[in-house]
């Protein structure tokens, strides 16, 4: 019985093909990531982030489907915010809107800042984005092997 | 239909991982059963670890138990002695057990560790009935099957072997801490620490890479037992190796009061039951539930359950744990931007925990992340103040005060505390079960009158620590007692007036059924047990094998 559909490893019930993100959305999710990286990095976010960022969001999406749904309402509500104050202020509202970390989340913007942008954050700063406030590793960086004479973090000795 | 195996083994935690290994090494046929309790949570998975990546919540933790009752909610087993010992994040029950979730400091017991009773003279605490220099070749091979990190010319305590890997350097976060330890006289070295390193042989086990999320490896480079088992049930060619999941085991077995004839489990899904006949069987269920097995295990010639002689029932008793103990204290500004940089530590001193602290309770002492006085995370290593700023929406600006401004910089310390037979484990009622299917716990400990004071004393040893590095506000942030490390419940012993296990690791009055876990230390010194606890395996595994 082990070809039967539903020995299928799952975490959740829905078929992985229904639920893709699409290219429109993923380009608005990129940008969001873009945008973080001009909010509070020194230097640019590199374009070959992209992969990492469709993979995180592959993932989230394959442990819980609604996140399908987040990316989607986060690209709808980043829209409308940028309509009524810009791109810049719009961004900057999202980023730091201190009202809307309420948990759970209890609006569109919330869920938004919660489920999609903090997350990006994490992301973001795993993937080096720490770099700009003075460390060399940080948690969820992928620093490299502990090799005599090329540690991947700040020691004593350097 | 009954199972007939060589070997029964109950639990699939490192010391039955290390055991199995050992045991096949030297005959990969022999008939090997384990049952576990629990069940498989995937490992290196990506998409897990990019999930506890972000919500901090790792995959395992429906492993773990439930909080004591309280009137905030439903929870399980039962605080009979006050709630001073959390079973709760304590262990996991699941296959590969509790290294699903350990840190992996990687310590040596201390020579005078051995003989305890014999420096101390405490009453209810004995000596070991091994020495170091017994288990010290035991050691060596304990760090390199667990793969070790550390520093091999550390003689602290003394040591024949190379570590497997050389140490992880100091991080720039442990500077202060260096040049206050370096003023003040105190001794300190690096952690050992059970991280995978860079290898010239062909190893299945990735090197460590630093990404700090070790709570849930994505590359399997911080010892997991679930890890190695599998890799054993892959690549070992090992016929007769076989490891049940979900199989609850009810009660051992016996012939006569000698003799172990293997077990009775349930399989949890099902409920049916199900007789494993073996000519040896070996309890390594974690302290707590090996213990109150054998309390459940009653024969005619067991009234009170195997292990239990009549004069005294130790079994189960005897609990002890380490009091995990934060201090902290508030550094003016961070100029270098200190913050974590790894998940786990890299300054570790055992000054206290020495032969003149030993009948006060000796204590190790580690140097934990420091983090922003802005934000209130002092153990919650997995968000860094980074990412706590930027979400909370912090702007650039902001985050540069924050990154630069005070930082508090915490030590923490792991006192030893000694065996008393008034603190024990014990089953609740048979039909009282947890959420995972298994019985629960009755949990009493009552710490020792004089603890607050030993905890005024160590305040006073760390003091000129703080001092030194200029932070004021010097506090304890927290004290508490969890079921990590616990231990003692059927202790090792010369003779069953004191003891569960023989130096063998055997039951008294047995010929076949050992006890293999951290309850069978005679006490548990100031350090974390589970290279002991291999060490002990290994040994273990040797006796085995030389029948
Ligand atoms: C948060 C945390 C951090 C830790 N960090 C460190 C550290 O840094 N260094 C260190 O040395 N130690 C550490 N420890 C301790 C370490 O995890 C234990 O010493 C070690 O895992 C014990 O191994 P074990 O095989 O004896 O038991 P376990 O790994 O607990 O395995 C026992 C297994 O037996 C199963 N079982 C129980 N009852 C039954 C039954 N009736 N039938 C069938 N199966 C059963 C359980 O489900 C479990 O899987 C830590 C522990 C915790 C909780
Ligand atoms: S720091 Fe090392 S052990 Fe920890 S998660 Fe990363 S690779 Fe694994």
């Amino acid at each position: 019985m082990e070809h039967r559909k539903y020995n299928r490893k799952a975490y959740h019930a829905a078929d992985p093909a229904d639920v893709a993100v699409s290219q429109a959305i993923f380009n608005d999710m990129w940008e969001l990531f873009v945008q973080i990286g001009k909010f509070w990095g020194k230097t640019e976010v590199v374009e070959d982030l992209r992969t990492d960022l469709l993979v995180f969001m592959n993932n989230r999406i394959a442990m819980d489907p609604s996140y399908l749904y987040d990316y989607k309402n986060a690209s709808e509500v980043i829209k409308e915010l940028i309509y009524e104050m810009g791109e810049e202020k719009g961004y900057e509202s999202l980023f730091t809107d201190k009202s809307i970390l309420d948990d759970p989340p209890t609006t569109l913007k919330a869920r938004a800042r919660q489920k999609v942008s903090n997350e990006f954050i994490v992301l973001y700063l795993s993937l080096g984005g720490f770099k700009d406030y003075g460390a060399e590793n940080s948690l969820g960086y992928i620093g490299g092997a502990n090799i005599k004479g090329k540690t991947p973090y700040r020691t004593i000795d350097k | 239909m009954k199972k007939q195996v060589d070997i029964l083994i109950i639990g699939s935690g490192a010391a039955a991982a290390s055991l199995s290994q050992r045991l096949l090494e030297k005959d990969p046929n022999r008939s090997i059963l384990v049952l576990e309790a629990g069940i498989k949570v995937p490992m290196k998975d990506y998409k897990l670890y990019q999930d506890y990546l972000v919500t901090g919540t790792y995959p395992y933790q429906f492993c773990e138990d439930l909080n004591y009752p309280s009137i905030f909610g439903n929870g399980e087993n039962v605080p009979v002695g006050g709630n001073q010992l959390q079973l709760s994040g304590g262990r996991a029950m699941m296959f590969g057990g509790s290294t699903a979730h350990w840190g992996g400091w990687s310590f040596r017991l201390k020579p005078e560790d051995f003989q305890l009773y014999t420096n101390t003279q405490i009453e209810g605490t004995i000596d070991w009935p091994i020495s170091y220099d017994d288990l010290e070749p035991y050691y060596g091979q304990a760090e390199d099957y667990i793969g070790v990190s550390g520093d091999s010319t550390d003689q602290v305590p003394p040591r024949t072997t190379k570590y497997p890997f050389c140490e992880f350097p100091y991080t720039l976060e442990d500077q202060g801490t260096i040049e206050a330890f370096e003023k003040l006289g105190l001794d300190y070295a690096h952690m050992p620490i059970a991280r995978h390193g860079i290898s010239d042989t062909d190893s299945p086990h990735a090197p460590c890479k630093t990404t700090g999320t070790c709570k849930y490896c994505p590359f399997g480079a911080r010892y997991f037992a679930g890890n190695f088992l599998d890799e054993m049930l892959k690549y070992g060619s090992f016929p007769n190796f076989e490891i049940l999941q979900g199989a609850i085991v009810d009660r051992i077995t016996m012939s006569s009061r000698s003799k172990a004839t293997g077990a009775v489990y349930h399989d949890k899904f099902t409920t049916d039951s199900h007789t494993v006949e073996a000519e040896t069987v070996i309890v390594a269920a974690g302290s707590i539930e090996a213990a109150k097995l054998m309390q459940r295990s009653v024969t005619p010639e067991w009234p009170e359950g195997v292990g239990n002689q009549k004069n005294n029932n130790l079994v189960g008793k005897n609990l002890v744990s380490h009091p995990f103990v934060y201090w902290e204290a508030t550094l003016p500004e961070n100029p270098q931007r200190l913050q974590p940089e790894m998940d786990f530590p890299t300054f570790i001193s055992r000054h206290f925990d020495s032969k003149e602290q030993q009948p006060f309770g000796k204590f190790l002492t580690v140097r934990l992340n420091s983090f922003s006085d802005q934000f209130n995370m002092t153990t919650n290593n997995q968000v860094s103040t980074l990412t706590k700023a930027m979400q909370t929406g912090l702007n650039r600006e902001e985050i540069d005060a924050v990154t630069t401004g005070p930082l508090n910089v915490q030590l923490i310390t792991q006192v030893e505390v000694f065996t008393k037979t008034s603190n024990y484990v014990s089953n609740t009622a048979p039909n009282v079960i947890n959420h995972l299917g298994m019985q629960e716990t009755n949990v009493h400990y009552v710490p020792d009158s004089g603890f607050e004071n030993r905890l005024d004393q160590i305040q006073t040893l760390l003091n000129p620590v703080f001092n030194e590095m200029g932070a004021t506000n010097f506090r304890k942030a927290s004290d508490s007692i969890r079921a990590d490390h616990a231990a003692c419940v059927t202790r090792m012993s010369d003779t069953p007036e004191t003891g569960v296990v023989d130096k063998d690791l055997k039951v008294f009055d047995t010929d076949n059924l050992y006890v293999l876990s951290n309850g069978s230390f005679s006490s548990l010194g100031a350090i974390n047990p589970t290279i002991t606890l291999t060490a002990l395996s290994l040994r273990l595994g040797d006796h085995l094998n030389s029948k």
